[in-house]
């Protein structure tokens, strides 16, 4: 008689035998009865399992559990991935470009742009005054002259500006303390109706900056432009028109050694 | 690519029957066979060895299924009313009593000894390939699938002795 162990006969019962040892062990069973219907029992237990959860198996298989469906899924998640990667990349080098071509206004504005801003203030303040609107009357030309053009260090010439209907009131000489003169120059005219322009004049070396730049600044227009020897910006409550053909006048006088600006010749 | 995805269907069945006998909730069940068919096609030529899907696969889900029971026991456990059983049509010789009573005394085995009798009975694996994904020695695996079994007659009543109930 063979020595059937408990291990055979689960293997028996899990159908893991092969054909000869299954045989054998049926034979063992016959004369072995009370193991026969112990093993019985468990054939039952299995097929009570298999009744329970078997059925699981034949049910439809919900769609998000399809193999390609998770696939499609997970690549489109991946690309999803890979774009949004991408964007964040691309949004920091746009910031970082933008960050860089901003970076002369943000930090420090432009020598020019504070002339500007300087000449419409020192406009904005010395149009409102009636007897102190100049330091030295315009009636004395030719002190003017020699008095501003040695503080400033460069020539300058008292502009007539009687052809556009403006009359000299006069001039004075003014703090300047971005530039390296750290001085500049403000003329001031006045048309029929009272309406008042100025000229702020320094001289040009050291500052960077356009030839011409128009800015409009409140109520009051300014026109800046740029020479080899001086920069010059005319303010004034006029239409950009009537400045820039005051400034043709204006530069063809105040700088006489100087050759027109590009602008003229275009 | 294409036929990897296809043996991976053909699987899903089987993987949907052996985590819902684990869980014996339907939706958890589903969640667990998703997590594994994503890590399956997310994984695929990395970790795959060359040898047959099938085995691979309940590998992923058991271990899963480890994981989940692990940080659900650490949340504290958790009753749900879905967890009854899903019973089928009861063979002839199964109650419904009877069936629910198994389903409750699978369900009040240790993992170890639960996840070995299912992949045998449930799902007909040989003894070798049942401990290799448990990653077990073979007598291991023997001695857990004797001791589910014992315990499943005991707690089902079946341990008297049987020709007496059968005279009855």
């Amino acid at each position: 008689m063979m020595d059937v162990t408990r291990d055979t006969l689960m293997a028996y019962l899990d159908g893991q035998l092969d054909g000869d040892a299954s045989a054998a062990v049926d034979a063992w069973l016959a004369d072995n009865p009370d193991a026969a219907i112990e093993l019985a029992q468990l054939q039952r237990q299995n097929e009570a399992i298999n009744t329970l959860f078997g059925p699981v198996a034949s049910e439809p298989v919900p769609p998000r559990l399809n193999p390609h469906r998770l696939a499609l899924a997970q690549s489109r998640r991946r690309w999803q991935g890979a774009a949004r990667a991408a964007m964040i990349v691309g949004v920091l080098g746009i910031g970082i470009a933008a960050g860089w071509l901003l970076r002369p206004v943000t930090d420090t504005p432009a020598l020019y742009n504070r002339l500007i801003a300087d000449a419409v203030s020192a406009h904005t303040v010395f149009v409102a005054e009636n007897r102190h609107a100049v330091e030295v009357a315009g009636t004395e030309t030719d002190h003017l002259t020699s008095w501003l053009s040695n503080r400033l260090g460069t020539g300058l010439a008292m502009p007539d500006l009687a052809t556009a209907g403006l009359s000299f009131l006069g001039g004075r000489l003014l703090p300047a303390p971005a530039i390296p003169g750290g001085r500049a120059a403000q003329l001031m005219y006045e048309d029929s109706a009272g309406e008042r322009v100025t000229l702020y004049i320094t001289p040009s070396a050291g500052i960077d900056g356009p030839n011409l730049e128009l800015v409009r600044l409140g109520s009051d227009n300014a026109l800046y432009w740029a020479s080899a020897t001086i920069t010059c910006t005319i303010v004034g409550p006029q239409s950009a028109e009537t400045l820039q053909a005051i400034a043709d006048s204006v530069f063809a006088q105040l700088t006489p050694a100087a050759t027109a600006p590009a602008y003229r010749e275009l | 690519m294409v036929d990897f995805l296809d043996e991976l269907e053909a699987c899903v069945p089987a993987l949907r029957r052996y985590a819902r006998a684990l869980t014996r909730n339907i939706d958890h069940a589903d969640d667990l066979v998703q997590d594994c068919l994503e890590r399956a096609i997310s994984r695929r030529g990395l970790f795959r060895p060359s040898g047959p899907m099938r085995p691979w696969l309940f590998t992923i889900l058991v271990n899963l299924h480890r994981n989940a029971r692990r940080s659900e026991q650490r949340r504290g456990p958790h009753l749900d009313a879905d967890s009854l059983p899903e019973l089928g049509t009861p063979a002839p010789q199964h109650s419904h009593l009877a069936l629910a009573e198994l389903s409750r005394a699978i369900d009040g085995l240790p993992l170890e000894q639960k996840e070995t009798l299912l992949l045998v009975t449930l799902e007909g694996m040989a003894y070798a390939e049942a401990a290799s994904i448990l990653d077990i020695p073979l007598g291991t695996l023997m001695s857990r699938l004797g001791r589910a079994r014992a315990n499943l007659r005991l707690s089902t009543g079946e341990t008297q002795e049987p020709h007496l109930r059968s005279v009855k």
